[in-house]
C-alpha cells in the first residue's frame, strides 16, 4: 500500500470514528481496540440517558426532564457530559494518530481515552449505585447501638431464675348488701413459732373476712371496701417485699396504697405490719356470685443461680445442628460423587466415541449444577422437603456431588502412569497395583478435597438456614427480624468461631497432606 | 538368558516403534541400549516385560516365552525382571521401605499383600535398602527424597525382586553426571558381584563407553549397531552417524543430548 493511499485510509478512518466512536479503529484493523471503544461509549451514553429520565421523571416533556435533572444533581449530569464529549474528542484522536503511525508500523493510539472512559464509568457507577458517603456516616450513630450488641452479645447468654421466698392469707370475701363492712378489731392470730421467727415466713392478717371496694354504679362515686392489717413474720430484713393479691379465678396483681404501690421493707426481725383496704375487683360484679376466697401473698424475688440463656444454649445445638448438617452433605457429596468422578475422567473415559459422549455430558452436567448456587438450591429444597435441616442437606449435597465430582475427576487424571508402570513389573496382580500404585496417589487430593468441602459445607450451611435450611441461620435470622441484636449477636459469634476453627483445622490438614 | 527375536511394535495410531529386531544377551552381560529420543529403546525394554504388548515376534527369557504367557505366568515372569526407569517411578506417597517392599508383592500371595508383608519381605527389603546405602531413610516418605536417592530406592524395590536381569530405563537422564556415575555404579556392582544381566538404555556416550560389556543400537525403530564395549570405544563418525543419524554431531569428546 503506498502513502497515499495509507493517508486516504487515515482520513477516512477519522471521519468514521467522529461519526461512530470505534468504527475507525476498527477499520485501521484494530478490532479489539474499535470493539472495546464502540461498547463502551454505547454503553455509558446509554446509562447516562437511562439516569437523566430517573433523575428528572416526574418533569413534563424533553427539555423540563433534563432541567430537572441538572437541577437536582448538577454534578453527576454536567461531569459525564463534559465526560462523554471528552470521550468522543480523544476516540478521534486515537483514530487519528493510529492512523499517523500506520505509516511508521508503530503502535499508535492515545492511551488516555481509556483513562478517560474508566473515570466516566467510575462517575456513572457512583449515580447507578446511589453511593452517598455522607450517609453512611450519618446514619452511623443510629446503627451503633444495635452493632455493639452485635459485637458484645454476652450480657444475653446469662439468665438468672427467680426464686420467690413468699407466704399467703386467705380471705373469705362476702357480697356488700349481707354483712355491711366489716372493720378492724380483732388482733391478728399469729403462732407462736412465727413470732418466734423460725421456720417458714408467715402472714397473717385481721380481719380475714371483709367486702371488696366498688365503684357505686349510679353516683360513681368509689366506695372503698374493708380494711385489715396484716402482719408478717420470717422474712428477710431489708429487702423489699412485694404483696400481690389474688382473685378467686387466679388473676394476680399488685396491691396499692394510695395510689402507689406497696412495697414493704421487714425489720431487723424480718416482721411487718400494715394497714390495707381491699382491692377493686378485677371482675365486674355480676360475674361474681356469692362468698368468694381471696389471697394476698407477701412476695421477696431473688435473682437465682445464673444459668445459660435460651440464646446461648439454642445457639451451641443449632450450631451442632449445622456442623452436622456440613458433614450429612459431605458425606452423601463423598458416596454420589466418587462414581461419577470416574466418568468425568478424561483418562478413562478417553476410550471410544461412546465414553467421551457420556464424559462431555457428565462435564457439562456438573458444571451447570456447580454454577447454581446453594442457596438457590435451598430455595428448592424447601419447597421440596419443607422447612428444616433435611432441606439444607439435600441443597448442599446436590453442589458438593457437582463440586466434588469435578475436583476427584482433577485428581484421578492427574495420576502419574509411572508408578503404575513400576509396580506393574514387579509381577503385582491388578488388585495389588491398585492398592500400591493408584491409591496412594488418590487418598490424598482425595481427603484433602473432601476436608475442603466439609469446610464449605459448614460455612454455606449458615447461610442456608436464612432461606429456611435448618441450622444457625435459621435462628439468626428469626433474632434479627425481632430486633433482638444479642441474641443474632451470640449466633454470629458461633458462626464466626466456627468457620475460623474449620478453617484453620482443615488448611492444617490439607497442608499436612500436601 | 535373553533372546529377542523379530520383534516389531506398532502403536494402535499407526507409530512404527520396533522393526523386526533380534539380538540375545548372554548371562552377566552389562548390555547398553543406545539410540536418539523416540528410537524405541523404551519400547524395546517394555516388550521384554511385556508393560507394552508386541505386535509380532517373541521374547524368551531364562527359557520361558513373555510373549505367550498367560497373566499368571506373566507375572512369574516379570517378578524375576527388575525394572529402573528414568522417572524413578517411586510411589511418592508411600514410605521409602514400602516403596522397596512392592519389589515382593510378584511373591507374595494374592490376600497376604492386603494385610502386609512375610518377615521374610521385609528383611529382603531391608538389606535391599542397604546395599543401595539407604537403610536409615527406610522411614522417611519417598517424596522427601532428592532424585538420586529415589532413583537408589527405585534399584533397591528391583533389587528386592530378586532378579537375574534388570531392565534400566535411561536410569541417569535425571541426574547430574555425578549422581549419574553413582546409579550406574550400583548397577554395574549389582552385575559384577551378584551376576544380574543388567539391559540398559543410555544417552551419553562417555558413560557408554565405561560400563558396557556390549552395546546395541536402534535408529527408527531398527537395530543399527551391535558391538563390544571395545568396539564402541574406538567408535568412528561414520558409525556413530549410521546410529545417530546423518545430521548428529559428537558433542564435546564423546558425549551425544538430545538432538
Amino acid at each position: 500500500m503506498s502513502s497515499g493511499t495509507k493517508l486516504v485510509r487515515g482520513r477516512v478512518a477519522v471521519g468514521l470514528s467522529a461519526v461512530v466512536p470505534g468504527i475507525g479503529q476498527i477499520s485501521l484493523g484494530k478490532l479489539q481496540r474499535g470493539l472495546l471503544v464502540l461498547a463502551a461509549t454505547f454503553s455509558m451514553a446509554g446509562i447516562y440517558i437511562w439516569q437523566i429520565a430517573e433523575i428528572g421523571r416526574r418533569a413534563d416533556g424533553f427539555w423540563p426532564t433534563i432541567a430537572r435533572a441538572v437541577e437536582r444533581r448538577p454534578g453527576f449530569v454536567i461531569f459525564v457530559a463534559v465526560a462523554l464529549v471528552s470521550v468522543w474528542v480523544l476516540n478521534i484522536a486515537d483514530t487519528s494518530r493510529i492512523a499517523a503511525n500506520m505509516q511508521s508500523n508503530g503502535r499508535g493510539g492515545r492511551p488516555i481515552l481509556f483513562v478517560v472512559m474508566i473515570a466516566t464509568f467510575f462517575v456513572i457507577g457512583w449515580q447507578v449505585s446511589e453511593i452517598d458517603l455522607g450517609r453512611a456516616i450519618s446514619e452511623l450513630p443510629d446503627a451503633l447501638p444495635p452493632l455493639s450488641r452485635v459485637l458484645w452479645p454476652w450480657r444475653a447468654a446469662i439468665d438468672h431464675d427467680e426464686e420467690r421466698v413468699s407466704a399467703f392469707q386467705e380471705f373469705a370475701i362476702v357480697p356488700r348488701d349481707l354483712v355491711g363492712v366489716p372493720q378492724i378489731g380483732i388482733d391478728v392470730p399469729i403462732p407462736e413459732t412465727a413470732r418466734r421467727g423460725d421456720g417458714e415466713p408467715y402472714l397473717g392478717a385481721s380481719p380475714t373476712v371483709g367486702v371488696l371496694s366498688i365503684q357505686d354504679p349510679e353516683t360513681y362515686e368509689l366506695v372503698a371496701g374493708s380494711r385489715f392489717i396484716a402482719n408478717g413474720f420470717g422474712f428477710e430484713s431489708g429487702k423489699q417485699l412485694d404483696l400481690w393479691w389474688e382473685d378467686e379465678v387466679g388473676n394476680q396483681f399488685r396491691l396499692r396504697k394510695d395510689g402507689e404501690f406497696v412495697a414493704i421493707i421487714p425489720d431487723q426481725s424480718g416482721s411487718f405490719e400494715i394497714e390495707l383496704t381491699m382491692p377493686y375487683p378485677n371482675l365486674t360484679p355480676d360475674m361474681r356470685d356469692g362468698f368468694v376466697t381471696h389471697r394476698l401473698e407477701a412476695r421477696q424475688v431473688y435473682l437465682g443461680a445464673p444459668k445459660a440463656s435460651e440464646a446461648l444454649t439454642l445457639s451451641v445445638s443449632r450450631m451442632v445442628e449445622t456442623i452436622i448438617m456440613g458433614m450429612m452433605a459431605t458425606i452423601f457429596g463423598i458416596i454420589l460423587s466418587v462414581p461419577v468422578s470416574f466418568l468425568a475422567a478424561r483418562n478413562i473415559m478417553s476410550g471410544s466415541a461412546l465414553t467421551m459422549t457420556i464424559y462431555y455430558l457428565t462435564r457439562t452436567v456438573l458444571n451447570i449444577i456447580r454454577s447454581i448456587e446453594p442457596l438457590i438450591w435451598a430455595l428448592i429444597a424447601v419447597v421440596w422437603i419443607g422447612l428444616g435441616p433435611f432441606a439444607g442437606v439435600i441443597a448442599l449435597t446436590v453442589h458438593s456431588v457437582a463440586a466434588l465430582g469435578k475436583l476427584y475427576s482433577e485428581a484421578i487424571e492427574g495420576i502419574d502412569r509411572g508408578p503404575i508402570e513400576a509396580i506393574q513389573a514387579t509381577g503385582a496382580n491388578r488388585i495389588q497395583t491398585i492398592i500400591y500404585a493408584v491409591l496412594p496417589q488418590m487418598i490424598s487430593p482425595f481427603i484433602s478435597f473432601s476436608i475442603y468441602r466439609w469446610d464449605i459445607n459448614v460455612r454455606m450451611s449458615t447461610v442456608i438456614g436464612l432461606v429456611g435450611g435448618g441450622g444457625i441461620g435459621f435462628i439468626l435470622v428469626q433474632y434479627i427480624r425481632l430486633l433482638d441484636y444479642r441474641s443474632a449477636g451470640i449466633a454470629v459469634w458461633f458462626i464466626a468461631i466456627t468457620v475460623a476453627l474449620l478453617d484453620y483445622v482443615s488448611s492444617e490438614i490439607r497442608n499436612k497432606l500436601a | 538368558m535373553l533372546e529377542v527375536r523379530n520383534l516389531t511394535k506398532i502403536y494402535a495410531d499407526g507409530t512404527r516403534a520396533l522393526t523386526d529386531v533380534s539380538f540375545t544377551v548372554k548371562p552377566r552381560e552389562f548390555l547398553i541400549v543406545i539410540g536418539l529420543s523416540g528410537s524405541g529403546k523404551s519400547t524395546l525394554l517394555r516388550c521384554i516385560n511385556r508393560l507394552v504388548e508386541p505386535t509380532e515376534g517373541e521374547v524368551v527369557v531364562n527359557g520361558a516365552n513373555t510373549t505367550t504367557a498367560r497373566p499368571k505366568e506373566l507375572r512369574e515372569i516379570r517378578r524375576t525382571i527388575g525394572m529402573v526407569f528414568q522417572q524413578f517411578n517411586v510411589v511418592k506417597r508411600l514410605n521409602v521401605v514400602t516403596n522397596v517392599l512392592a519389589g515382593r508383592l510378584g511373591y507374595s500371595d494374592r490376600w497376604r499383600s492386603l494385610t502386609g508383608f512375610s518377615r521374610d519381605d521385609r528383611i529382603a527389603a531391608e538389606s535391599a535398602l542397604a546395599r543401595v546405602g539407604m537403610g536409615e531413610l527406610s522411614r522417611k516418605r519417598a517424596s522427601e527424597l532428592s532424585g538420586g536417592q529415589q532413583q537408589r530406592v527405585g534399584i533397591a524395590r528391583a533389587l528386592a525382586q530378586k532378579p537375574s536381569l534388570i531392565l534400566a530405563d535411561e536410569p541417569v537422564a535425571s541426574l547430574d553426571p555425578v549422581l549419574a556415575h553413582t546409579i550406574l555404579n550400583y548397577l554395574e556392582e549389582l552385575n559384577q558381584n551378584e551376576g544380574i544381566t543388567i539391559l540398559c538404555s543410555l544417552h551419553y556416550l562417555d558413560l557408554v563407553q565405561r560400563y558396557a560389556t556390549r552395546v546395541i543400537g536402534l535408529r527408527e525403530g531398527r537395530l543399527v549397531f551391535e558391538g563390544t564395549a571395545e568396539e564402541i570405544r574406538a567408535i568412528s563418525d561414520a558409525q556413530f552417524r549410521q546410529i545417530y543419524g546423518e545430521d548428529a554431531e559428537r558433542i564435546g569428546a564423546a558425549t551425544v543430548s538430545e538432538e
